[in-house]
């Protein structure tokens, strides 16, 4: 279908087969990202002040943006291995602007830490990964490798895209004005993320609910994990034990509304 | 307008959307879309929160249980419903 281009037309009319090519397309992709990321080279305005941080501050900052460039890495990689396994087309399509997202992500990262004087990334990344991070990196990356698509976007798209959304938007509110605009840009990034995933195992288990109990499995598997990983990011990030449960709700809302509880 | 949209329309309040700055999904949607402002932020008649992402969806009608809508932010469709409260809000359906 064609969506006419006029003042009357209301997305809430179209038909649902017309909203899932419509939403997973390059074409809205374009159109989304251009919303948020023109003019910003790098995900920052060159307008936007970028004060110098204390050393304590900074050293808190390049600790946290090194474990970022690892989940973003692990989604490169596992997107990209997840193009081959989609089931169809329009997830095919969607997959390869997430591909685009996360390659972009990972690029900001690094240069917002070569911003704060890393020379060498590699090594710092390496040096200051969560080991509980890079062992959600190598459980992720076996599922694609296995060819489960299902299990792979649940641990991608659902586990580590909530995990993020929560974590970035968190940190947003108190990070200095660079990394916070930063952190905008990969925010709108990642509802498309969840929302993906959310959505199509939603569909597929729907459709097919001898999928649910494999889904669970991995839940129960990853959910050590992710505890640790995000316990980390939030440690890093000095947020309150106490304002810690409230963050996790969106992650224990998604499961229950995909019946993995 | 269709038959069918203009018997619609006939029956509920309706409403001229406008831009207010959600900037996430191409131009010609945006105006269906808006941050949700939080505490404080009170809903009109034709908007619902998408509990997803927690956009607030935006339709040019005012909004009935048994409703659908798309939040096209995060690709989620939903059914509008009577909470307990008696406010409406949104159930994702697959």
């Amino acid at each position: 279908m064609v969506i006419a281009d006029d003042d009357d037309f209301d997305p809430h009319l179209l038909e649902e087969d017309d909203f899932v090519e419509e939403v997973q397309s390059f074409e809205f992709w374009f159109g989304a990202v251009e919303g948020y990321l023109v003019d910003r080279p790098y995900g920052r305005s060159p307008d936007t002040p970028d004060p110098e941080l204390d050393d304590t501050r900074r050293d808190r900052l390049i600790t946290t943006l090194c474990n970022y460039c690892v989940g973003e890495t692990a989604a490169l990689e596992g997107a990209s291995g997840l193009v081959r396994l989609a089931p169809n087309h329009h997830a095919k399509v969607f997959m390869a602007t997430q591909v685009v997202d996360e390659a972009r992500h990972l690029e900001v990262f690094l240069r917002r830490l070569t911003d704060l004087g890393v020379v060498d990334t590699a090594t710092e990344i390496q040096k200051r990964a969560n080991p509980a991070l890079l062992d959600f990196k190598s459980s992720l990356l076996e599922l694609v490798d296995a060819g489960e698509w299902d299990a792979a976007v649940f641990a991608q798209n659902v586990i580590l895209e909530s995990m993020e959304f929560t974590v970035f938007r968190s940190h947003a509110e108190n990070a200095d004005p660079v990394t916070a605009e930063v952190l905008q840009g990969v925010i709108s990034d990642e509802r498309r993320h969840f929302g993906f995933g959310e959505n199509d195992l939603g569909r597929r288990m729907a459709d097919d609910p001898s999928r649910r109990p494999r889904l669970q499995e991995v839940k129960e598997q990853l959910d050590r994990i992710v505890l640790s990983v995000f316990e980390g990011a939030l440690d890093d990030l000095d947020v309150p034990v106490a304002d810690r449960p409230r963050l996790g709700q969106e992650y224990l809302e998604t499961v229950e509304r995909l019946g993995l509880t | 307008m269709s038959d069918a949209r203009d018997a619609v329309a006939k029956n509920r309040h309706t409403y001229e959307l406008e831009e207010t700055g959600f900037n996430e999904v191409p131009k010609k949607w945006r105006k269906f879309y808006r941050y949700w402002e939080g505490v404080g932020d009170v809903l009109a008649p034709n908007e619902v929160v998408c509990p997803v992402c927690k956009v607030v969806i935006r339709s040019k009608r005012e909004l009935r249980p048994g409703d659908k809508v798309y939040c096209m932010p995060c690709m989620s469709r939903m059914v509008v419903v009577k909470a307990a409260d008696g406010s409406l809000e949104a159930e994702v359906i697959f």
